[in-house]
């Protein structure tokens, strides 16, 4: 079959290679932003970072600003190596970070929820698209159901996490949690040069800390945008024919390893759930077979805050990283095993699908409830 | 499924769709060839029946999966899938499946105890079985080489086969021969011109914008 003559302008393709060390750089841009984040909260000092996040110490609170946080800036990604940055300095305990955290993961679903709307004037379809977004959602809000008051009630997580962090560093052989590793005195020197740059035009802490900050959330924001593109340029082939094999095989593990292959590839769940999105719509992916693949982006997405711990001092940032894959891989041990328990938020989702499908305002009322109302309330009422 | 990610490969599934389309009508030759001889060829229909019916049914699960692989490149690829190529594809594996139901449509003729291998104009038949069966394999080669210049002789060649069949329908409503046997030819002529249109319309995807698949006949114009 030939190509059709095409009238559009293509800017000149990248090359692979060419891609591949863009991403290494942006790698690198993203490091250094967290680095920026935590050196900047650490300029403004503890009497203005105490006052910021007070109120977070309400675990309710917290999950609240990490759904919140999630929502706005439309990646969890970009919320937990906020975090980790936020813990690695010092103003956040690992205790407040973990509701935060989890909130992230409630958050990222919006990604395929709002997907699935593009299918609203066909109601099958969009009874099948919505089913399957929202059984991510179903599921989070299953897992933080059951692990938040656990967690509030005997800080199993946090301490989990701490004790992993601390056995992690005791048994590496290279110390990424010492403040003079490779990677992290590689981070550490364009933040140090761009604040001494700022200490030549003034003297006020604030100033110096704020631009650290902001700069630090850009860089953290623009790495992972132009990582998670450029990743999906170089892998769309590979997720084309690992999805085409997952859809004749099935689903089970193998396609939950493929959801977090594919998720710590292109650093992004939102991606992966998204793409099976249309699948479920037209009918080809079942949904108890799309169910593994967004578990496996679940824990996929755990690999962004782990990479942000590299440049964080103390092991504080490790911790919180590794209580939020705990969480994803505690949840799928509560939920998976056991066919009964596994169908529970496929289920969820189906009957709410049914419910949309009949009343299209539902649909409104479900997103802008979960995702922005009760959220905005719930910081507003908790803080 | 997970190895399938790490192993190496073109950035597009729809190589291997078309592979897949083209295996599609290898598997059509191969099945018309047993049914027209079941037919005209003096084989006997139930020694090759289970084998045609074994191989429709892959080829409709080909066709099935085909459409599964293009929605999954769509889905993937989003606003960058390559269209033209997923609608032209998802129309003309449907052509290739349709080959097969006539094919198998053929074999049924002869399973109804109709034998034309002795017919008075049987050197015709064999010529119109040759035709149809170089036909579809050469239809399969011009698709997967994309030989633009070899579709359009092609084409032209359809045109002047399918007037003869035309033909043939017409002269069996006059025939004087037994019901049964012009019914036959009818049918058998009906569905070799069902075919080469298939194959045309398979063709006609490599010279004619998307919009105007399955319309070749209307304007000759478009087939540039």
């Amino acid at each position: 079959m030939d190509s059709h003559p095409d009238t559009t302008r293509h800017r000149p393709a990248i090359p692979n290679w060419a891609r591949v060390l863009l991403v290494v750089a942006l790698l690198y841009l993203f490091l250094a932003g967290v680095k920026g984040l935590e050196t900047g909260i650490k300029v403004l000092g503890s009497g203005f970072t105490d006052s910021l996040f007070d109120g977070v110490s309400n675990p309710l609170a917290g999950l609240f600003v990490g759904v919140l946080g999630t929502v706005l800036v439309q990646s969890s990604s970009v919320t937990t190596a906020t975090i980790v940055g936020l813990v690695g300095a010092g103003t956040l305990t690992v205790e407040s970070a973990v509701p935060m955290v989890m909130g992230a993961n409630i958050g990222t679903t919006v990604t395929n929820t709002l997907a699935s709307l593009g299918y609203l004037r066909r109601s099958t379809e969009f009874r099948r698209a919505f089913a399957g977004a929202t059984m991510h959602d179903f599921f989070n809000m299953l897992s933080v159901a059951v692990l938040l008051p656990l967690e509030i009630a005997t800080r199993f997580l946090s301490r989990s996490a701490t004790w992993l962090a601390s056995t992690l560093r005791d048994s590496a052989t290279v110390d990424f949690t010492e403040p003079d590793s490779p990677i992290k005195a590689a981070v550490k020197a364009p933040i140090s040069w761009i604040e001494r740059l700022l200490e030549q035009f003034t003297t006020d802490e604030g100033i110096v800390g704020t631009v650290l900050l902001i700069a630090g959330l850009i860089m953290i924001f623009v790495a992972l945008a132009y990582i998670t593109r450029n990743m999906r340029r170089l892998v769309l082939g590979r997720i084309e024919r690992s999805l085409n094999a997952a859809l004749s095989r099935g689903g089970g593990l193998p396609a939950m390893v493929l959801g977090m292959v594919i998720t710590v590839t292109v650093q992004s769940s939102s991606i992966t759930t998204s793409v099976l999105i249309p699948l479920i719509a037209a009918g080809v992916l079942s949904l108890r077979n799309a169910f593994p693949v967004t578990l496996g982006a679940n824990v996929g997405t755990t690999i962004t805050a782990l990479l942000a711990s590299l440049a964080t001092d103390g092991n504080a940032g490790l911790a919180i990283a590794l209580a939020h894959m705990l969480f994803n891989l505690i949840g799928i041990a509560i939920w998976y095993p056991i066919p009964r328990l596994r169908r529970l938020p496929v289920l969820l989702a189906e009957r709410l699908a049914r419910l949309a499908e009949v009343r299209k305002s539902l649909v409104l009322i479900y997103v802008v409830g979960l995702f922005i109302l009760v959220p905005v309330i719930g910081v507003l009422t908790l803080r | 499924m997970v190895l399938e990610f790490f192993r190496g490969g073109a950035d597009s599934q729809l190589e291997e769709i078309e592979g897949l389309i083209i295996q599609m009508l290898l598997d059509c030759r191969h099945t018309f060839d047993l049914a027209i001889n079941a037919l005209i060829g003096g084989t006997d229909p139930a020694s090759v029946g289970k084998q045609i019916s074994k191989t429709d049914v892959g080829i409709n699960r080909a066709e099935r999966k085909v459409r599964k692989e293009l929605v999954v490149h769509a889905s993937v690829h989003g606003p960058r899938a390559d269209l033209p190529m997923v609608l032209s594809s998802m129309s003309i594996v449907k052509d290739a499946e349709r080959i097969g139901d006539y094919v198998k449509n053929i074999w049924d003729i002869a399973d109804t105890g109709v034998d034309l291998s002795s017919a008075p104009d049987i050197e015709l038949l064999r010529r119109y079985r040759d035709t149809t069966s170089v036909f579809i394999g050469k239809a399969a080669r011009v698709f997967k080489e994309r030989d633009v210049a070899a579709a359009h002789a092609m084409i032209q060649e359809f045109d002047e086969v399918q007037d003869e069949y035309d033909a043939g329908v017409r002269r069996q409503l006059d025939s004087e021969g037994s019901p049964t046997d012009a019914v036959a030819r009818a049918l058998l002529f009906r569905y070799l011109k069902r075919i080469d249109a298939h194959l045309m319309n398979l063709l006609t995807s490599l010279v004619m914008p998307v919009h105007r698949l399955d319309f070749y006949d209307e304007k000759k114009a478009d087939r540039v």
